[in-house]
């Protein structure tokens, strides 16, 4: 689970186009639940999500998680709870490449190679044996639908198997969370709905599921636990499904 | 086959080939000091003071015998027009009065 | 330690997917690359030989060889003053040698003409070097016609031909008796070209050379050391054609390293910023742009220093032969005893592979410590 405690990021601090763009955020997220964060552009969702995915660093506050794994920390197991805002970079990145699964808005991918080792390059400098990441992300394209597509350049294919080979990345190593960052944005309703059953079937092996949108598809759909409703880098309301 | 495979092999290849070609410059040493002795046999046998690297000029030909004036076939201005005197620098001299 | 093994295998995968991309452009950049190296490995490797060589070849040329000038020119020796110097404390013997040099109008090339001490060939009969049996295709027992300097024809029998192994120093030779050598020059009797002086303790040479020049002022004597010194500064790093090679080398690399170094565009820091947003740490990113770097000069190098090794010894460094020919028919045939430098080599090795490294790292260092989420504001 993750807690985060009076969380604030401010951009430029002491400059005169200071930004703050969460404020003061508290809340808890249960292992398993499918939480989506609902807001205006500039609400600071997509700040919030970093924070929580461990790439940035709160102004001020605390984040904490608990039961997910940390490797490389010494003498923790993995039910302890760990305080990753004063993480040395190294340990964060171990954190977020072990426990984090991120999916962009504008997918990320790295052009001019192929949609295979598009996936497997979270993996990369892990020191993972190849052939073992390699099936897995053999795998994974199984899963999609995108095998017959491992070879290709990924500048080639269409926008709806481009959103899945960026899926099938967030993937690749095993994370426990899986955070998406407006991942409706450049879909249509058809691949929309198609991207929140995948989800929900990740919610069923047991995996958190974090969705920033805007998208009346995505936060008014039946599949997501929880609403949270964010505005000016504040929640403004939570909203609990059954 | 993974291209790091590959590259690796390749570099491989490379530094064995780098080594064996190592192994060969030591075996073809003592060929090399049979040719000498061929050469310096000569040397001895005809009085010969210079390598014949260049026949183009007596001052390239014959660079030990040479001096600075060697050059300057015609007039002291002249330039020097042959290629090979780019590649030889003048002797050196120990001694005044040259 | 086979995580880490395996890490850098993986970088290195990406690394090269990443050069594959822009295939022309790296192809490109190995082949001059290589090339360039080749050709500055060529030349060290080619005069480090020959040095060798000429070190161990004119171990027993002559002591001291004492020339006449007059105004300025080499002039005859009159034969007497070799007695005399034949007479001096140290000196064992003082022969007066004969040589000169032959232009063959028909083939064009020049000859280098001498009668050996002891040992001379028959009257009528010479050895001539291979490279001149080469060029004019005369062998053993042909007649090669030669004009004196009357306008008469000479016609001389081949009885031997010079050795191939020894061409780096009788390639041009004709070797005559003293009589037809007199006869083709109308070299004037009593008279030598120089002296051949040989003295009992080196180490007295200098002292004896001074002796010489005391004794006839007009001569200037060449001691054997001298003799050898000249062909250290051969192919002097300070000679014309030498420099011209090896600042276009040196420029070729700053170039290289310089492209590299002026900077990443947007689309590779957009790459950067995306390996960091997907996991990839600081180290990572600066471990593939070393590989980057490193994939394109050490593979540079190595096939570049194997060339360059069998182009000087099994061809010849005949790359080399346009520019060391020049306006000359007659060319040797470099057959040089193979010999690796160590210390050159390294020099190289850190001049082609640490710039061109160095450069693809330094310029992404800033680039590489974005913080992940740049790529998402």
């Amino acid at each position: 689970m993750i807690e985060l405690c009076a969380i604030t990021k401010s951009f430029a601090v002491g400059l005169p186009y200071q930004l703050t763009a969460v404020r003061d955020v508290s809340h808890v997220i249960e292992q398993g639940q499918f939480v989506v964060i609902k807001g205006p552009s500039g609400s600071g969702k997509t700040t919030l999500l970093t924070l929580i995915g461990c790439m940035a660093r709160p102004t001020s506050g605390r984040i904490m998680l608990r039961g997910l794994p940390h490797p490389g920390l010494p003498g923790s197991a993995d039910s302890a709870e760990v305080e990753i805002t004063s993480l040395p970079e190294r340990f964060l990145t171990a954190i977020r490449r072990a426990t984090f699964g991120f999916i962009f808005q504008h997918f990320n991918l790295v052009r001019g190679i192929t949609v295979l080792e598009n996936v497997m390059l979270p993996a990369y400098p892990t020191g993972e044996p190849y052939e073992l990441f390699r099936s897995r992300a053999l795998q994974l394209l199984e899963l999609f639908s995108i095998s017959r597509h491992a070879a290709t350049p990924v500048d080639r294919l269409s926008g709806g198997e481009t959103q899945r080979v960026a899926i099938a990345r967030a993937l690749i190593n095993n994370p426990k969370v899986i955070i998406a960052d407006e991942p409706t944005a450049h879909l249509d309703s058809g691949l929309s709905s198609e991207f929140m059953e995948i989800l929900s079937t990740f919610q069923a092996q047991g995996k958190t599921v974090l969705i920033a949108s805007h998208d009346p598809l995505v936060y008014e759909s039946s599949i997501p636990d929880m609403v949270v409703q964010m505005r000016d880098g504040a929640i403004t309301g939570i909203t609990r499904q059954q | 086959m993974r291209k790091s495979t590959i590259f690796l092999l390749v570099t491989a290849l490379n530094l064995v080939l780098l080594l064996l070609l190592a192994v060969h410059a030591r075996m073809g040493e003592q060929a090399a000091v049979a040719s000498c002795t061929v050469s310096a046999g000569l040397v001895k046998e005809f009085q010969l003071t210079d390598l014949c690297l260049f026949t183009e000029a007596r001052y390239t030909r014959h660079p030990s015998m040479a001096d600075f004036h060697a050059p300057f076939q015609d007039h002291p201005g002249a330039l020097d027009h042959f290629p090979s005197g780019s590649l030889v620098s003048p002797p050196c001299f120990s001694r005044e009065g040259l | 330690m086979s995580a880490q093994l395996a890490r850098h295998r993986n970088i290195i995968d990406f690394a090269l997917s990443s050069l594959l991309r822009r295939k022309t452009k790296n192809i490109s950049l190995l082949a001059v690359y290589t090339l360039i190296v080749v050709a500055i490995a060529s030349a060290m490797l080619f005069i480090n030989a020959l040095k060798r060589e000429a070190a161990a070849m004119l171990k027993d040329a002559p002591d001291m060889v004492v020339q006449k000038l007059v105004a300025g020119r080499h002039d005859l020796m009159p034969v007497s003053r070799g007695e005399v110097i034949g007479g001096i404390t140290g000196v064992r013997g003082a022969t007066p040698r004969l040589w000169g040099y032959y232009y063959d109008a028909v083939t064009r090339a020049n000859y280098t003409v001498t009668v050996p001490g002891g040992g001379q060939p028959a009257a009528g009969s010479i050895y001539i070097g291979s490279a001149i049996a080469r060029l004019t295709g005369f062998s053993h027992g042909d007649l090669m016609p030669l004009r004196t300097y009357k306008g008469e024809s000479q016609l001389l029998q081949v009885v031997r031909v010079l050795p191939a192994e020894a061409e780096l120093v009788s390639a041009d030779l004709i070797v005559v008796s003293e009589k037809d050598f007199r006869e083709l020059f109308s070299f004037p009797s009593g008279f030598a070209t120089d002296l051949a002086v040989s003295v009992g303790n080196p180490r007295e040479l200098a002292t004896i050379a001074t002796k010489i020049v005391s004794l006839f002022p007009d001569t200037r004597p060449i001691i054997k050391s001298e003799i050898l010194r000249t062909y250290d500064a051969i192919f002097d790093w300070r000679g014309g054609m030498i420099v011209v090679m090896f600042s276009v080398a040196v420029l070729a690399f700053i170039i290289f390293a310089w492209d590299k170094a002026s900077g990443l565009s947007a689309e590779e820091r957009r790459e950067i910023g995306i390996l960091k947003s997907i996991g990839w740490e600081t180290s990572d990113v600066l471990l593939l742009k070393f590989w980057e770097g490193a994939i394109i000069s050490l593979t540079a190098f190595l096939c570049g220093a194997a060339m360059a090794y069998c182009h000087v010894f099994f061809f010849s460094a005949s790359l080399f032969e346009h520019a060391l020919k020049g306006w000359a028919v007659l060319y040797p045939q470099f057959r040089l005893a193979p010999a690796i430098n160590a210390y050159q080599l390294t020099i190289l090795f850190f001049l082609t592979v640490v710039p061109y490294t160095a450069a693809t790292i330094i310029p992404s260092w800033r680039s590489a410590t974005v913080d992940p989420d740049s790529s998402m504001r």
